[in-house]
């Protein structure tokens, strides 16, 4: 569920920009002047406090984790927990980060996971869903209802089997074992790649196709490039949602050399239970690399759909 | 077939081979596995043993098994009306389109992007009773995550907080797509702003109801992580959802056996939610359209 909603989150900001110039703006200008009364100005400024306070509510808990983590134990355990540091300290990042908490595994084996699956699932999903949605095959209607189908299969059901798979292949606590199920394409994305694939405008790729242009080459220099903009969403939810991912890797390797970033903090939580400004850390180092890209890539997302939206 | 369509066949099976690896051996085998799983007693130390259907006919009467699904169900009533009311709510204070607005979209989807363990982490230590910011905000030492009365409305509260921003998301799409003409024929016609909303905004939303609905409906069947975090199950088992007793019958207990019986109930509830849900707005939209 979660790689579905980053679409439709970039599905949103895109629309009001292609609205705008026709839609509902013009229209609340040009009723203009004589309907500011006292009920509409009442009406905006509940909506201002709505959506403010709604806003502070929102992002109080990562400015007081991030405030938390600047600060010295002693002043968190002494002082009233919302104050600023003082002083400002990085000495809890320095001790995560010392051999006795060794934060750089977690970090190092969570970017390799999360590129060896984003290169898996983005490679055999482009492939998967340009067979579906340009070539002819026997059998392809059906194959393409039991891929969808098993968009239902929730993740706690293949959990204690993929487990069983696993460790009968010896592969616990091992760099496979946390990448393996999960690196040969997604449902979700050959589901919303294919939808892609077949809306792209057909006169371009049969062009290729009368030059000579083999299925590969139709596919890497013609449908690839006509696709970036999905295909950049695509690799966004799919880094999200992996470097989010807690339950596979909490199972399959939970032994410290192998901890994902995740894993690496829950442990990290229940053993220094209370030793907050350390544990806040933690947690900031976990959220600030998906905070950042979401903040970067907020705009290009939002232009990237507006083009494919506009289709 | 001619020549040339058999080569296209073929490069298309060559070219779904990775994917079917996917599909085939880690989706669907894993389905079959669990229902067999599901029928055996296993400790992880000696191999499945078959015992039929003991795991089934023990977990029916299982009291803990009963009270996680209960968990679930009043995790999933609070959560989401609550959630998809909010989401509706702010959509429409985004959609005012005020100048200086615009922004805070992003703010409100932020807690979606993030790992829900780590904001379970982080709302543990908002909750905490000594040192949390919550209990220091409002000055009075309230026990949110181990006081059995509270914690389950404590954890929905976080639920919401994440969710409530990207189903606003959904809902601001759905309200970009209803066309202007129809609210100034409304306005022309007399229709106030609650007449509006319950004849018009919400109907035309039906679709984008029933979207929000079932994802969140499925995903809070499952959700596992920030409870992982925040409580584990407790107190007393008060927010031990079904996802949660599941992984720790089979991953703490060392009871694999049964924990895939319960397992296989929760997919077979998911797929009735499905089909129930689908059923009930494909009726509900035909009524609305004739």
């Amino acid at each position: 569920m979660s790689t579905q909603t980053v679409t439709e989150a970039a599905v949103g900001p895109a629309a009001p920009g292609r609205r705008d110039p026709s839609g509902r703006r013009g229209g609340a200008a040009g009723r203009g002047a004589p309907s500011w009364t006292t009920s509409r100005l009442f009406a905006n400024i509940l909506t201002y406090a709505f959506l403010l306070a709604g806003a502070l509510l929102m992002l109080g808990p990562f400015v007081f984790s991030a405030m938390t983590s600047l600060k010295m134990p002693k002043q968190f355990n002494t002082t009233w927990p919302l104050t600023l540091p003082d002083p400002t300290t990085v000495e809890n990042y320095t001790s995560l980060f010392s051999e006795r908490y060794n934060f750089i595994v977690p970090i190092a084996v969570t970017a390799q996971v999360v590129l060896v699956l984003v290169v898996g699932q983005m490679l055999t999903s482009i492939l998967a869903a340009y067979a579906f949605a340009q070539l002819e095959f026997p059998g392809r209607d059906a194959l393409f209802w039991v891929y969808l189908s098993t968009l239902m299969i929730p993740a706690v059901v293949t959990i204690i089997p993929l487990y069983s798979m696993m460790t009968s292949l010896g592969l616990k606590n091992s760099f496979a074992g946390l990448v393996v199920p999960f690196m040969f394409g997604s449902p979700y994305a050959i589901f919303l790649l294919r939808e892609n694939f077949r809306s792209t405008p057909q006169d371009v790729l049969d062009a290729a196709k009368i030059d000579g242009a083999g299925v590969l080459r139709r596919l890497w220099q013609v449908m690839v490039p006509m696709n970036k903009p999905i295909l950049a969403t695509l690799l966004l939810i799919t880094v999200v949602s992996q470097w989010n991912n807690f339950m596979w890797p909490l199972i399959i390797a939970p032994a410290k050399e192998w901890n994902v970033i995740t894993v690496a903090t829950a442990s990290l939580q229940t053993q220094y239970n209370g030793n907050w400004t350390l544990v806040m850390a933690a947690t900031t180092i976990a959220l600030a690399p998906l905070v950042i890209l979401f903040l970067v890539f907020q705009k290009q997302i939002t232009s990237s759909l507006g083009v494919t939206g506009v289709r | 077939m001619n020549g040339r369509q058999r080569v296209e066949a073929r490069s298309a099976y060559l070219m779904l081979i990775p994917s079917f690896i996917g599909v085939g051996v880690f989706l669907l085998l894993p389905v079959v596995l669990i229902v067999l799983l599901s029928f055996t007693k296993w400790n992880l130390i000696s191999p499945p043993t078959w015992i039929g259907l003991e795991n089934y006919r023990y977990i029916l009467t299982w009291d803990e098994f009963g009270n996680s699904l209960w968990v679930t169900l009043v995790f999933t009533l609070l959560a989401i009306p609550t959630s998809i009311a909010l989401g509706l709510l702010l959509a429409v204070a985004i959609n005012r389109k005020l100048p200086g607005t615009s922004w805070l979209r992003v703010l409100y989807v932020l807690p979606w992007v993030c790992a829900p363990l780590a904001l379970g982490v982080v709302w543990k230590w908002i909750f905490d009773p000594t040192n949390g910011a919550l209990n220091a905000i409002i000055g009075q030492r309230v026990e949110w995550l181990t006081d059995p009365d509270l914690a389950l409305p404590s954890v929905v509260f976080v639920q919401i907080w994440s969710s409530v921003g990207y189903i606003s998301l959904f809902f601001l799409a759905g309200l970009q797509q209803i066309p202007t003409a129809v609210y100034e024929a409304a306005t022309l016609d007399g229709a106030g702003v609650a007449r509006t909303l319950r004849s018009i905004t919400l109907p035309l939303l039906r679709p984008t109801m029933f979207f929000v609905t079932v994802t969140s409906v499925i995903s809070s069947f499952q959700v596992f992580d920030s409870i992982y975090a925040m409580t584990r199950g407790g107190p007393g088992f008060r927010t031990d959802v079904i996802a949660s007793r599941i992984y720790n019958e089979a991953f703490v207990s060392l009871r694999l056996g049964r924990a895939s019986a319960m397992a296989v109930v929760l997919f077979a509830v998911l797929v009735t939610i499905t089909l129930v849900q689908r059923w009930y707005f494909r009726s509900r939209i035909t009524y609305d359209m004739s």
